[in-house]
């Protein structure tokens, strides 16, 4: 049994390279990426003289429309597209080296060596050596930080121009993940506060989604057929019918003070922050909860009527086995024999629905969180799309993949540890 | 007669009379394919352009000719004639012209608002749900998009069968490297958010109708493939399957003519589900701007401009009605052809 768990554990390795490889060429290969948006921006922001560009902007030569040679040099270094795609994608990953603190150098026709000013008052000398350049440092000796290399590119004719740069180890293995374009944050800090109010949403409502439905299987598959049956069969396939985030729009319309009551509030996660933090403990408590209502009842209602069915089918096919016959059959009340006989057997599928769940609840929710305006993971992932925002996009769908790797695995322990029966090999 | 009815009616048969006795999915499989009919006829019926124009002794039929200037019917407006207004004004005069218009005479690609203000109208004898945010009829929209919302389901849900049915089936009959191979493509596609990359490939590449349908076949077709291979491998052990082989019967012949017919339960009771997973994927993909392009009538645009002004409540009643009635409809449907092919009979003891 362990030995094949941690089989599983290590096949989740191939299957996480191979699905970021997939996400990693789709976006890479996607024309209208970051690199192009930012040069229509700039070349949108030269046309409008006299309005401030950015930081990038006094590297352009006013007013022309076309940017120059150095500015497309360091805006493709920025956006990691001076590498070909394998490089890109081990530097992400961080097992490639990550070149960093750039500096140009350039060689006039006949230099071979040159000091380069590297700040605090230190100087590196630049050394050409046929096709390769040497570092050296003050004493003369080749050095270990500071790396260079020939840019063919960027080098004319007679001018050879040569970036300075350090290099490090850093990407998603050793837990970075990048800057985002949008926030100019490191990923994790833009993630770390959306990833909380995701998963209150996803924990609430499963926690809700099961309290309500074990019981209401149960007690439909021992009614079976009666009217409270057939009544809460009704709600089900209500349930079933209407999507989740969409049924979040129509309560909105209704509870949310547009057109009928005004009970609860448009949106958002909670009250604003500078009116959260003037509350007393009680009143967040219940501020909170008045915001999460609505969107709780959306999140859970997709699985509600999945998970009560199949509670009361697999209850109903348990009831009418060989087994229940004989526990009858030996004088055991009705009780002991579905609480205690039945039961364990019925959980059974739902314990390996448990991982699926998991998934769900932090990827499945945008069209809620963007329905309720919550400002969550999914909704963030979906912005980072739109604004072609690639770290988050991809430290986003990281995320995701191995959560739901893990989420196979804990289903399969799950199983495992409620059937005894199942022997993985 | 007592004879013929000793004759045993094939398995089909009988699934098919059991599903007729289950009038809920019955009756709502019969509106549906029938509203589905209809709606291919929708130009005839919800439609601004007239079916036959009488003007000074000449018949014309916009419907099919399609643009007629508003002035060779000699009403002076620019550009293409408003019938609407036509009828009116022939009605009010007692002139010999007249024309039929369809049942409810509003495009959905019609902005109203050129004949004053008809921006959010709300609900009215005129327009039964009212105008969207471009003043275009939202009953019109409606029905236009129930029929593009059924054809994608359709097409979609079809060609994850014919995907699903060649590799699933090829996977679960050939077995080994083939087998495993694509294993470990299926486990690295599930392990990928479907709609999130949808959206992404859809963010790059404006789709139409059979892009977007494509797009999503390659991210869907997994469940189908998994059931299919499970299907497949438990048959091609079944003695019928060595039978055929022992007869010298193809690879090919065995798989689609001997095990793909024994493999059919699972293929009608998974149809009805399958449509309501691609019904709700276009309204959430429509809802999210990743849809079909604009002006494509969708319930998903509908609901979208609907939700940003929450106080028109028809925009977001209406669509959502029609989605949670077409999904109730096959919701029901589902229920009775599981019922009808694989019924289960629960007994109790107490």
């Amino acid at each position: 049994m362990t030995t094949y768990f941690i089989r599983r554990i290590l096949l989740m390795v191939p299957t996480f390279l191979g699905s970021t490889i997939l996400i990693f060429i789709i976006l890479q290969m996607a024309p209208g990426g970051p690199l192009e948006r930012t040069i229509q921006q700039l070349q949108a922001g030269a046309m409008q003289q006299g309005e401030a560009v950015g930081s990038v902007g006094d590297i352009m030569s006013g007013g022309s429309s076309v940017l120059p040679e150095s500015a497309m040099r360091e805006l493709k270094r920025f956006y990691g597209f001076d590498k070909p795609v394998y490089q890109r994608y081990l530097i992400w990953l961080g097992i490639w080296p990550r070149e960093i603190k750039h500096r140009e150098v350039e060689f006039n026709p006949g230099e071979t060596e040159l000091n380069k000013n590297i700040g605090r008052g230190q100087y590196m000398t630049l050394r050409l050596e046929g096709e390769s350049v040497v570092v050296l440092d003050e004493k003369g000796e080749v050095s270990k930080i500071w790396k260079a290399a020939i840019d063919k590119e960027g080098s004319k004719e007679n001018q050879i121009l040569t970036t300075l740069f350090q290099t490090e180890f850093s990407g998603i293995l050793t837990g970075n993940l990048g800057t985002s374009y949008t926030y100019d944050q490191p990923v994790t800090e833009v993630m770390a506060p959306r990833f909380k109010v995701s998963i209150f949403f996803g924990l609430t409502g499963m926690l809700l989604t099961y309290l309500v439905c074990i019981p209401l299987g149960i007690r439909k598959a021992l009614n079976h057929g009666s009217a409270f049956d057939f009544l809460s069969s009704v709600t089900i396939f209500i349930a079933y019918s209407i999507p989740g985030w969409a049924l979040g729009g129509v309560l909105l319309v209704l509870l949310g003070g547009g057109s009928y009551w005004d009970i609860f509030p448009l949106g958002g996660f909670r009250s604003p922050t500078d009116i959260w933090e003037t509350m007393t403990f009680l009143e967040q408590v219940k501020d909170q909860l008045w915001h999460a209502i609505l969107p709780i009842i959306a999140w859970s209602i997709g699985s509600f009527a999945g998970l009560t069915v199949l509670m009361k089918n697999s209850l109903l096919e348990n009831i009418s086995q060989d087994y229940i016959r004989t526990a009858f059959a030996k004088g055991l009340q009705e009780k002991r024999v579905v609480w205690v006989h039945a039961i364990r057997n019925s959980v059974i599928p739902i314990a390996s629905g448990i991982g699926g769940i998991i998934g769900v609840v932090i990827a499945g929710s945008y069209l809620i969180e963007k329905v309720f305006n919550i400002d969550g993971f999914g909704k963030m992932g979906f912005q980072a799309i739109l604004d072609r925002d690639y770290p988050i996009t991809l430290g986003f769908l990281v995320i995701v993949v191995v959560i739901r790797l893990v989420a196979n695995i804990l289903s399969d322990i799950a199983l495992a540890t409620v059937d005894p029966r199942i022997r993985f090999r | 007669m007592a004879e013929q009815q000793q004759i045993s009616l094939s398995i089909l048969k009988k699934r098919w009379l059991k599903f007729k006795t289950l009038k809920r999915g019955y009756y709502s499989f019969i509106l549906l394919v029938i509203l589905y009919g209809l709606s291919w006829f929708l130009p005839l019926l919800i439609n601004n352009r007239a079916l036959v124009v009488s003007y000074e002794g000449e018949l014309s039929f916009p419907i099919v000719s399609g643009y007629h200037a508003g002035t060779e019917f000699g009403q002076d407006v620019p550009g293409e004639a408003i019938y609407r207004e036509l009828k009116q004004s022939w009605k009010q005069g007692g002139s010999d012209n007249w024309l039929i218009m369809p049942l409810y005479p509003y495009s959905p690609y019609e902005d109203i608002t050129v004949q004053g203000n008809k921006m959010y109208d709300p609900p009215s004898r005129t327009h039964w749900l009212g105008t969207d945010n471009t003043g275009r009829d939202v009953f019109s929209r409606l029905c236009y998009a129930f029929n593009i919302s059924i054809s994608f389901a359709l097409v979609l849900t079809t060609l994850n069968y014919i995907l699903g049915v060649l590799i699933g089936g090829s996977m679960g009959y050939l077995g080994g490297k083939f087998d495993l191979f694509f294993q470990r493509i299926i486990e690295i596609w599930s392990s990928l958010p479907m709609l999130f990359v949808i959206i992404i490939i859809s963010s790059i590449i404006r789709p139409s109708f059979f892009l977007l349908i494509f797009i999503y076949t390659i991210v869907n077709w997994i469940g189908m493939t998994y059931l299919m291979r499970a299907e497949f491998y438990r048959e091609k052990s079944k003695d019928y399957v060595a039978a055929a082989l022992s007869m010298g019967q193809t690879n090919f012949k065995v798989m689609f003519k001997h095990i793909l017919p024994n493999a059919l339960v699972p293929i009608i009771t998974y149809f009805p589900f399958s449509i309501i997973g691609g019904i709700s994927a276009l309204v959430g993909l429509d809802y999210l701007g990743f849809g079909m392009p604009p002006p494509t009538p969708s319930w998903g645009q509908l609901l979208e401009v609907g939700l940003q002004n929450i106080s028109k409540a028809w925009m977001v009643f209406a669509p959502v009605g029609a989605l949670f009635v077409t999904l109730l409809m096959v919701m029901f449907i589902a229920e009775a052809v599981r019922e009808a092919f694989d019924p289960k009979v629960y007994s109790r003891l107490r």
